[in-house]
């Protein structure tokens, strides 16, 4: 006999089980099929394009996405001026009426820029996306640009980040690698530095102007995480009839290819040391899975906390102390940039560099083991997949692509694609790197941080321009190194060396003498001493003057000195001094002469 | 510098401004500010935190400009003359420059007050 407590938990059990066999599994998620909560949906609305997913959360992420980050800026410090702008005074409603508001419904609004994307954003509670469409929409069409805002708070801001930035070697590494490597375009600082004359470029007339060239249906991407395509659609429609379809300023986009160069720069510093090695990297178009295993594979972030990790960057940063390196893909629409990062003390970074360029070498022998290969696959997929939370593009990435190519970025096509990185085709794709020009970027103690050249690196070699100024015509010739040693030699050069790119010590200048290198005087180089130099250098002046002014000026440097050598306790024959230094000066010539 | 004002309601009637403009010229060539060269904006009292930032705000032109006219009434004052009469302001440019920065000032001033001092009205 069954009781009846028996049978009916059996029934419950029964009924769990069928239960759970209904439960999806979570092990596909990294599979082909995305959930369709997590993909971007895309619509073009009234000429914008909008790109919603619902993941049915309690609150809202919505962006204006514009292709005009600081690659497509025509002058610099343009992009940063407008986002500077962003949420200040409209034709509607005033700045602080915007935070306050903002602050009411318990919004958050920012705006940031990547070297290819102007992001203005705003976190809202779900109901509220009607007041944060419109005012989103009104900050790209309605903004004032007012002169005193101009003045009294972007340009101020504008100093104080540019201050925090000359500080940061890393940051300044990492722009200098890009300088070095894309030229313009995506070489163009992230954020100008100090340094950087801005005056004549960034005024609210150009910034408004930049704006007006940008801020149109064509250029951005409307993107809203969270939220309901019915509800973005029906109010996108609504907010933004009064964006402009195309620009309205006469400005131009800089939107020519990426080209990747690579060479050398180096740059004094006090406040650190930073190197960043760079080679050319997977872009978003042609993404190269070679490249994101062996990121993976050269590592440098810990796996696990407090511990430096086994990967071959942290392996070489366990013998040297107070050092942090690491590998990163910088991945951009058409170009990209496999940069290792060493910072900390300068002797570190040295031995650091050193290590990861041999770790590279030994990757391009093919001295690889397994079981390292079946790591940095593993470590390439998850990262490529963390990135992008589960396996989508995030509101940055599904913005540019938008807006870049019209479809958002989606990662895990480029997932499978990782799987099928073979022991060769990474060895292939390191000598690759090895063999290409590489990208050197040192920041700090020169003295001590290395050349690329040093490091057994592929640099460029810099063609240094020199000014001469040559005293007979007093013009400023550029001149090539070979021409200018003949200037060197002649007595009354005086050679200027033009620019701060690096002279290195085993390029094509190595046949220069040693003394036009170190800016050796002419005078000297010449063979005259210094008084002697003057008085060349004086009477010149003298007799340049006009005929009062000289024969007042003669007078003045008459003079009637006598010397007489004594040897052997007998006094020589006296000389007049002046005498005796024309005859000198005679002498000294013909011997220049000859 | 807030104080009643007759205008809104002058201007609102069309026959009464008419009335009053001759009025109003009269007036402004009597007060005697236009034989020294000044305009009638040049004698808003500066001492004063609205009245600094929005001349601050002034552009460059505009605030050399002023200077010199109040440089130069300074001089006619100290000598006890008037301006020569074609260096008078004429009435066509006794424009207000610095009034209008100025109201801007005081309306954002005016909102940030107003916001500061929100009140809750219960919706039920």
């Amino acid at each position: 006999m069954l009781s009846r407590t028996a049978l009916s938990r059996a029934a419950q059990l029964a009924a769990r089980r069928q239960g759970s066999a209904q439960l999806r599994g979570y092990a596909a998620a990294a599979g082909s099929s995305i959930p369709t909560s997590f993909a971007y949906e895309t619509a073009d609305v009234a000429g914008v394009k909008v790109a919603t997913r619902d993941s049915r959360g309690p609150t809202t992420k919505l962006a204006v996405v514009a292709k005009a980050g600081t690659r497509y800026e025509p002058a610099p410090g343009l992009t940063v001026g407008l986002e500077e702008f962003a949420f200040k005074n409209t034709a509607s409603r005033s700045a602080l009426r915007i935070v306050r508001e903002a602050e009411l419904l318990g919004g958050q609004l920012a705006a940031y820029h990547t070297r290819e994307a102007l992001v203005i954003e705003a976190s809202f509670l779900r109901e509220d996306i009607p007041y944060f469409t419109e005012l989103l929409a009104e900050v790209i069409s309605q903004t004032k640009y007012t002169t005193f805002e101009f003045h009294e708070e972007v340009e101020r801001v504008l100093h104080i980040k540019q201050a925090r930035l000359a500080s940061d070697v890393s940051a300044l590494a990492l722009d200098a690698a890009h300088a070095v490597a894309f030229h313009s375009g995506l070489g163009a600082s992230l954020y100008p530095s100090p340094s950087t004359p801005l005056k004549g470029y960034v005024s609210e007339n150009t910034i408004a102007d930049y704006a007006g060239a940008v801020y149109n249906k064509s250029n951005i991407a409307l993107i809203g995480d969270g939220a309901t395509p019915q509800a973005l659609h029906k109010w996108t429609e609504q907010f933004f009839k009064a964006t402009p379809s195309s620009a309205t300023s006469s400005l131009r986009l800089d939107s020519k290819a990426s080209t990747y160069y690579g060479g050398e720069q180096r740059t004094s510093h006090t406040g650190g040391n930073a190197l960043v090695l760079a080679f050319p990297g997977s872009s978003f178009d042609a993404f190269k899975p070679e490249i994101a295993v062996l990121t993976a594979l050269l590592g440098g972030q810990p796996n696990v906390k407090w511990s430096p990790g086994f990967s071959v960057l942290s392996k070489a940063t366990s013998t040297a102390p107070s050092v942090n390196a690491s590998a990163s893909n910088l991945t951009y629409s058409d170009a990209g940039l496999l940069a290792i990062q060493i910072n900390g003390a300068a002797a570190s970074v040295r031995k650091t560099a050193e290590e990861a360029v041999n770790a590279l070498k030994n990757i391009a022998a093919g001295t690889i083991s397994k079981e390292d290969l079946t790591k940095a696959v593993a470590k390439a997929k998850f990262d490529a997949l963390d990135a992008s939370q589960s396996g989508v593009a995030t509101l940055l990435s599904a913005g540019s692509g938008i807006v870049q190519t019209g479809k958002p970025f989606q990662v895990v096509e480029t997932v499978q694609s990782i799987n099928g990185v073979t022991a060769e085709k990474l060895q292939t794709a390191a000598k690759a790197l090895l063999d290409g020009k590489a990208t050197v970027t040192a920041v700090g103690d020169l003295h001590v941080l290395p050349y690329a050249e040093e490091l057994g690196l592929k640099s460029t070699s810099l063609r240094v321009p020199f000014l001469v100024y040559n005293l007979s015509n007093l013009e400023p010739q550029t001149q090539t190194p070979e021409t200018a040693i003949s200037f060197a030699s002649t007595p009354v050069s005086i050679l200027l060396q033009s620019s701060n790119a690096t002279v290195h010590p085993n390029n094509h200048l190595k046949h220069i003498p040693q003394a036009t290198v170190k800016m050796v005087f002419a005078w000297k180089a010449a063979g005259l001493t210094y008084n002697r130099y003057l008085t060349v250098a004086a009477r010149v002046v003298r007799r340049s003057l006009k005929e009062d002014k000289r024969v007042a000026a003669e007078r003045r440097g008459e003079m009637d000195l006598r010397f007489a050598k004594w040897e052997n306790g007998k006094m020589g024959e006296p000389k007049n001094l002046a005498d005796a230094n024309a005859a000198a000066a005679v002498e000294s010539a013909n011997k220049g002469g000859a | 510098m807030s104080y009643p004002s007759l205008a809104p309601f002058v201007l609102k009637r069309p026959w009464l401004r008419n009335f009053l403009t001759p009025l109003a010229g009269w007036y402004a060539n009597a007060a005697g500010y236009r034989q020294l060269g000044l305009r009638a904006d040049d004698l808003i009292i500066e001492e004063n935190e609205d009245v600094l930032k929005a001349l601050q705000r002034l552009p460059a032109q505009d605030a050399y400009d002023r200077v010199y006219r109040l440089r130069r009434a300074i001089q006619c004052s100290v000598t006890h003359k008037l301006l020569p009469k074609d260096q008078w302001t004429k009435p066509e440019d006794d424009v207000p420059y610095l009034t209008p920065i100025l109201e801007q000032i005081r309306a954002a001033e005016k909102e940030k007050e107003s916001l500061d001092s929100l009140t809750i009205v219960k919706g039920h």
